[in-house]
């Protein structure tokens, strides 16, 4: 417990979904939300199970390439 | 001499040659076991084909004359150097030694490296270096950094020539860590290796950074952030084993073809599968993997750089029994734009693929080039240009797949009719367009959009009617196909024997670049 995870993405795009929410457990490669970039939507997918303890993206939100959008507890 | 003098002179020599054999003696190889790593002579032992390997240079005698290191017993100074057989055909092979002195390169250790890649080089034949060493020999300072500089210039002077692998199994610091890098591929031992031009406490000391070996150049560091990696293996078995596996693909010379292998895998094999993996809808991801698992002789495909820039796949694969080059999008990571690191891994692997015959066969999905203020600061012009420039610059057969998107600048430079493509094939989802054509569109139109909301119609209306014409009339494969930029609209279930019967058409060609020094590739 207590080892964290931050979830990045990796290109500047715009939420399209948000699949999960604080206090979900999540499997690795879950995907936990959709971002839409280069006119393709692309899943962000956990990359390790754990507890997500936060998330920090709505829908229609932009975001920057290397923004940190979840924080999953392994 | 007598035949017992005779005897007693060959029985020195031969116990010396054991001696020398035994490194640095049982301690110090219980301690690289205890690290998890096999000795140099093992590791020879385990590369070649049994009985195979012949040793040369193992009484060289170091030259350091000073702080007492000419008193020392420095077996074959730290390197063991020779030729055999691997998958039944030669290649040479240096491997350091750490338990000699930490395998530091000394002059004679430099000298015997430099020979083996001589020798490679003279007789082509792939040559194999086992990098496992402390760096530079500081007691013989000008010595051994001379003789660097000799290896680098060596590796440059081979480079096109014959293949040269990169194995580090253990530490490489400093200069040392450029041997690697002039080199085709590098392949990193998960836990036990780390490359880098300055050691932790250098970094200390001069740029005031609290790093660990791991964090500054461990494989997962090269092999995901700096992209100098080209694998990341589990251990020295596995890493030696993937050396061989490597080599089955590759000739042994720029003057020969890459081994002909009979995989038993019907060449007019067709896949069901391929009509399912592409997503009707074509702003939904899927994975290139599938594709090209359903193409390539038994599904087994090489992968180069899995773990840096995702967006683009390279590796080799067998299509008919014949070596490919396989340079793929891949739509599921940032929809297989082109960025600035993608450009440098596909250009890097299609320029070693031209320099050994092997043909390049790309499968293309691609929205274009990454847009944006990140990527034109990253210089995606600069690096963007290194792969139109490869794939101009190859002479290999080209043969392309259009499986969806092909968007603008992306895909003139993943290998179009216009960049020397020997065959183009485009699947009946393929989509080849100057730019995207909601761009296009919303570009042509504007006016009209805005003329019809001063109106009071529906703007959105009118743009989908607009985008829907456009489609009809630009994006779709009977266009391109109606002026050449492809051969063939094709059935994505035959996708695997239509590339195979263009290769094999394509086997005799001859393409020549005009007289020149060498190009001036965008670096």
């Amino acid at each position: 417990m207590g080892v964290t995870k931050k979830v990045t993405v990796p290109i500047v795009g715009k939420v399209v979904r948000v699949l999960a929410k604080a206090g979900d457990k999540v499997q690795e490669n879950d995907e936990i939300v959709t971002i839409e970039a280069m006119k393709m939507e692309m899943p962000v997918v956990a990359p390790v199970s754990g507890l997500l303890k936060e998330i920090s993206v709505q829908p229609g939100q932009v975001i920057q390439a290397d923004t940190v959008i979840a924080i999953i507890e392994q | 001499m007598s035949r017992d003098e005779m005897l007693k002179k060959i029985k020195e020599i031969e116990d010396l040659r054991i001696k020398i054999k035994a490194g640095g003696g049982e301690e110090e190889i219980e301690k690289q076991h205890k690290r998890g790593k096999m000795t140099a002579r093992e590791r020879i032992e385990y590369l070649f084909d049994k009985g195979t390997f012949v040793e040369f240079d193992l009484f060289a005698k170091q030259l350091g004359r000073d702080y007492g290191l000419d008193k020392r017993f420095v077996p074959a100074d730290g390197v063991v150097t020779g030729f055999g057989k691997i998958n039944g055909r030669y290649a040479f092979c240096y491997s350091e030694d750490f338990t000699v002195i930490a395998g530091t390169f000394g002059e004679m250790h430099g000298r015997k490296v430099c020979k083996t890649v001589d020798l490679a080089r003279q007789f082509r034949c792939p040559v194999i270096g086992i990098n496992d060493s402390g760096g530079a020999r500081v007691t013989e300072e000008m010595g051994a950094l001379s003789v660097y500089g000799q290896l680098f210039f060596r590796h440059s002077r081979s480079s096109g020539v014959i293949p040269q692998i990169a194995l580090i199994m253990g530490p490489v610091a400093g200069g040392q860590a450029y041997s690697p890098a002039l080199m085709d591929f590098i392949f990193m031992v998960a836990k036990t290796s780390y490359m880098f031009i300055a050691g932790p406490p250098l970094v200390k000391a001069v740029v005031f950074e609290d790093v660990v070996e791991e964090e500054l150049g461990g494989p997962e560091i090269h092999a995901q952030i700096s992209g100098v990696s080209d694998l990341t293996l589990a251990d020295d078995k596995d890493c030696l084993d993937k050396t061989k596996k490597l080599l089955s693909y590759l000739p042994n010379s720029y003057e020969e073809e890459p081994p002909y292998v009979e995989t038993g895998d019907d060449i007019f094999r067709t896949s069901e599968k391929l009509v399912d993996i592409i997503p009707v809808d074509p702003n939904k991801a899927y994975d290139m993997h599938d594709v090209i698992h359903e193409i390539v002789d038994n599904g087994e495909f090489f992968e180069i750089k899995p773990e840096y820039a995702k967006n683009l796949i390279v590796g080799f694969a067998r299509m008919g029994g014949q070596t490919v080059g396989i340079v793929a999008s891949q739509p599921k990571v940032m929809a297989g734009a082109l960025d600035y690191k993608a450009s440098y891994k596909g250009a890097r692997f299609i320029r070693f693929c031209d320099c050994f015959n092997i043909p390049l066969v790309t499968l293309q999905d691609v929205p274009a080039f990454l847009i944006g203020t990140r990527s034109e600061r990253d210089g995606i012009i600069r690096h963007g240009a290194k792969l139109l420039y490869a794939y101009s610059e190859a002479t290999v057969p080209k043969i392309t797949t259009v499986l969806r998107k092909a968007y603008a600048g992306g895909y003139l430079a993943m290998c179009s009719k216009d960049l020397g493509a020997d065959f183009v094939f485009e699947l009946p989802t393929g989509e080849i367009c100057l730019m995207g054509p909601e761009g296009a569109v919303n570009i042509l139109f504007r006016k009209e959009f805005d003329e019809a909301k001063k109106q009071g119609k529906d703007p959105e209306a009118v743009r989908q009617m607009r985008l829907k014409e456009f489609y009809e009339k630009f994006v779709n494969p009977l266009y391109s196909a109606g002026l050449q930029h492809v051969d063939d609209i094709i059935d994505p279930r035959v996708m695997r024997p239509m590339i195979i019967q263009a290769l094999r058409v394509c086997r005799n060609k001859r393409d020549e670049l005009p007289p020149k020094k060498h190009g001036n590739m965008p670096l």
